[in-house]
């Protein structure tokens, strides 16, 4: 399914704060009252961020959250909820989500991500236009586990698959899924949080450096460490990827931590930075807000480095 | 007018920090139109003797007390706390106290706790308190600190009702007494929203229906924070302009006397 084919859909609430408002640079003032910023790895190329005028970028541009959940349905919330993610976008001025729905407990059975994968496509379909869907699966169930992504990615539109911490994204099981991830031309947002402490509950939680490994065996794959402002030591995810040419970035999470969107911008590059809110939403949208970088900069990490990933796609 | 009750200057042992001197830190005020702000030191999180931390804030922000209202980090287990708190108040102007319990390793039940809130109450210094400075799963290898338990902070508001609290970089109020209707609890606390959600589960919503906006303040964390997601959250806030204004501003004003 192509981007642009998504765009259209019934009327949606009309945002309360203009997209324009809440996603303007800050750039332009930083910079004329002296306040320091990193360099951008971009801003070498002599972009100067731009005013917060009708004519800037976020008018015009697309947002788009890479890392987003709907709720579980176990949840006798789980309409309203959704119906609230939808609202809270509208409100943020984010205009699609790249979600998917996780089991309760993990490791997520055959049946249990196939139900949530279920629940995904619905959510495309009462949100058609909004959310885009990752195929969640346990690689752990080998088969079953590549026919559920190939029935999703080809049969249901899905744009990705998401990997959770069943599996350390670098143990063999976990090659096919990616295999298969490269023959679809489609992103793996692969959960991962580096801690300087073992995390009894997630012992097979991948990090940026898991993650650097897997891009090196396989450099035609497309990859995404996720939440980096919610998985531990950000400067560590950060300079663990800093080689790793198709590792993008997602900036989710809900630490606010000043600097860390412009030490990545620095560090891997803009093109491999994108936007996320991991339903954070205030926390995700403010920190792109507040990033030191040239509106064009942001304008590639809020959609389009996220676009370019999801026009790779071979189906 | 905007004031922001949680800034900081000076820097943090695990983390370099921008915008952390006072020409910075008032240069990034501006660019995001935030009038006054509270500072402490962020040194004296981590310094054995806090005092240093607060000389240093008292150094810098002396030409800048129209926008800058210094708070004193300190520690009442370390020698001379009294006259550091004398000094921080008499000499240095400092309008309130920053306190860090499991930072400096003691508990706020503690007899020496208690009696330093009741000579900083005396003095009418406003009490802040940080729930955490930073994330815990970002810690250094060095150390493990935790928040600072809610239930805590509920003894310890009980235990002095004259004494006025703002509670920092907290969260999940509503699922205690401290942010529940008809709580009991003397109404000398308010919370500051910079980690509370102003959308979703909106506990900054709850707070405002529960309490009222009365006990709500604007913060940012910053320069450990961008300011930006706590300043959305004032903007997509489902309230009256009254009770935005009350948060933005107000409230810290009436309790600051400014």
């Amino acid at each position: 399914m192509a981007i642009t084919q998504i765009t259209s859909g019934p009327p949606v609430p009309q945002p309360r704060v203009s997209r324009r408002m809440l996603l303007k640079g800050s750039a332009a003032a930083a910079v004329s009252l002296g306040v320091a910023a990193l360099p951008s790895a971009r801003g070498a190329a002599g972009e100067q961020p731009t005013s917060d005028t009708p004519s800037g970028p976020f008018r015009k541009g697309r947002v788009i959250d890479c890392h987003a959940h709907l709720s579980h349905r176990s949840r006798a919330t789980w309409e309203a909820d959704d119906c609230k993610l939808i609202e809270a976008a509208d409100m943020l001025g984010i205009d699609q989500l790249c979600c998917s729905t996780l089991t309760l407990r993990r490791p997520a059975t055959a049946d249990g991500f196939r139900e949530c994968n279920q629940w995904t496509t619905d959510g495309m379909r009462r949100f058609p236009g909004r959310i885009l869907g990752y195929c969640y699966v346990n690689p752990g169930y080998g088969r079953e586990a590549l026919e559920e992504i190939r029935r999703c990615v080809e049969e249901r539109g899905f744009i990705g698959i998401k990997l959770y911490n069943e599996y350390t994204c670098t143990e063999p099981v976990v090659f096919p899924i990616v295999e298969l991830a490269i023959e679809l031309g489609v992103p793996i947002l692969q959960h991962a949080s580096h801690f300087h402490y073992f995390v009894e509950d997630q012992p097979r939680l991948s990090d940026g450096g898991h993650l650097a490994e897997l891009a090196r065996r396989y450099p035609e794959a497309m990859l995404i460490c996720a939440h980096i402002s919610g998985g531990g030591d950000w400067e560590w995810t950060i300079k663990a990827l800093r080689h790793a040419q198709n590792v993008l970035l997602d900036t989710s999470g809900s630490v606010t931590d000043e600097g860390t969107v412009e030490l990545a911008a620095a560090v891997v590059g803009v093109d491999r930075l994108l936007f996320g809110c991991d339903s954070s939403m205030t926390a995700g949208v403010g920190k792109i807000r507040g990033a030191n970088l040239s509106a064009p900069d942001k304008e590639n990490i809020l959609s389009g480095n996220i676009m370019r990933l999801l026009r790779r796609r071979k189906s | 007018m905007i004031v922001d009750v949680n800034a900081y200057l000076g820097h943090f042992a695990f983390r370099r920090l921008r915008h952390n001197t006072v020409a910075s830190l008032l240069a990034l005020m501006d660019s995001k139109r935030i009038d006054k702000a509270v500072v402490s030191s962020a040194s004296a999180i981590t310094y054995r003797n806090a005092q240093a931390g607060n000389e240093e804030v008292a150094e810098e922000v002396r030409a800048h007390s129209d926008r800058l209202i210094s708070f004193a980090v300190i520690n009442p287990f370390y020698a001379g706390w009294q006259d550091d708190l004398k000094i921080c108040h008499e000499e240095f102007g400092m309008a309130g106290l920053r306190l860090y319990p499991k930072w400096h390793n003691y508990q706020l039940s503690s007899a020496c706790c208690r009696e330093l809130v009741n000579a900083a109450s005396e003095r009418g210094m406003v009490i802040s308190i940080p729930i955490r400075v930073e994330d815990n799963r970002q810690r250094s290898w060095l150390l493990n600190v935790p928040d600072v338990l809610l239930e805590e902070i509920v003894e310890l508001v009980k235990a002095h009702p004259k004494a006025r609290f703002i509670l920092l970089n907290g969260i999940g109020y509503t699922g205690c007494p401290l942010g529940r209707k008809d709580n009991g609890l003397p109404s000398n606390y308010a919370m500051e929203l910079s980690r509370l959600s102003a959308v979703l589960a909106n506990e900054l919503g709850q707070l405002i229906t529960n309490l009222g906006a009365e006990r709500v303040m604007f913060g940012t964390g910053m320069p450990f924070n961008y300011p930006d997601p706590a300043l959305l959250k004032l903007e997509v806030l489902d309230a009256s302009e009254s009770d935005k204004e009350k948060i933005r501003s107000q409230n810290a004003m009436t309790w600051l006397r400014l």
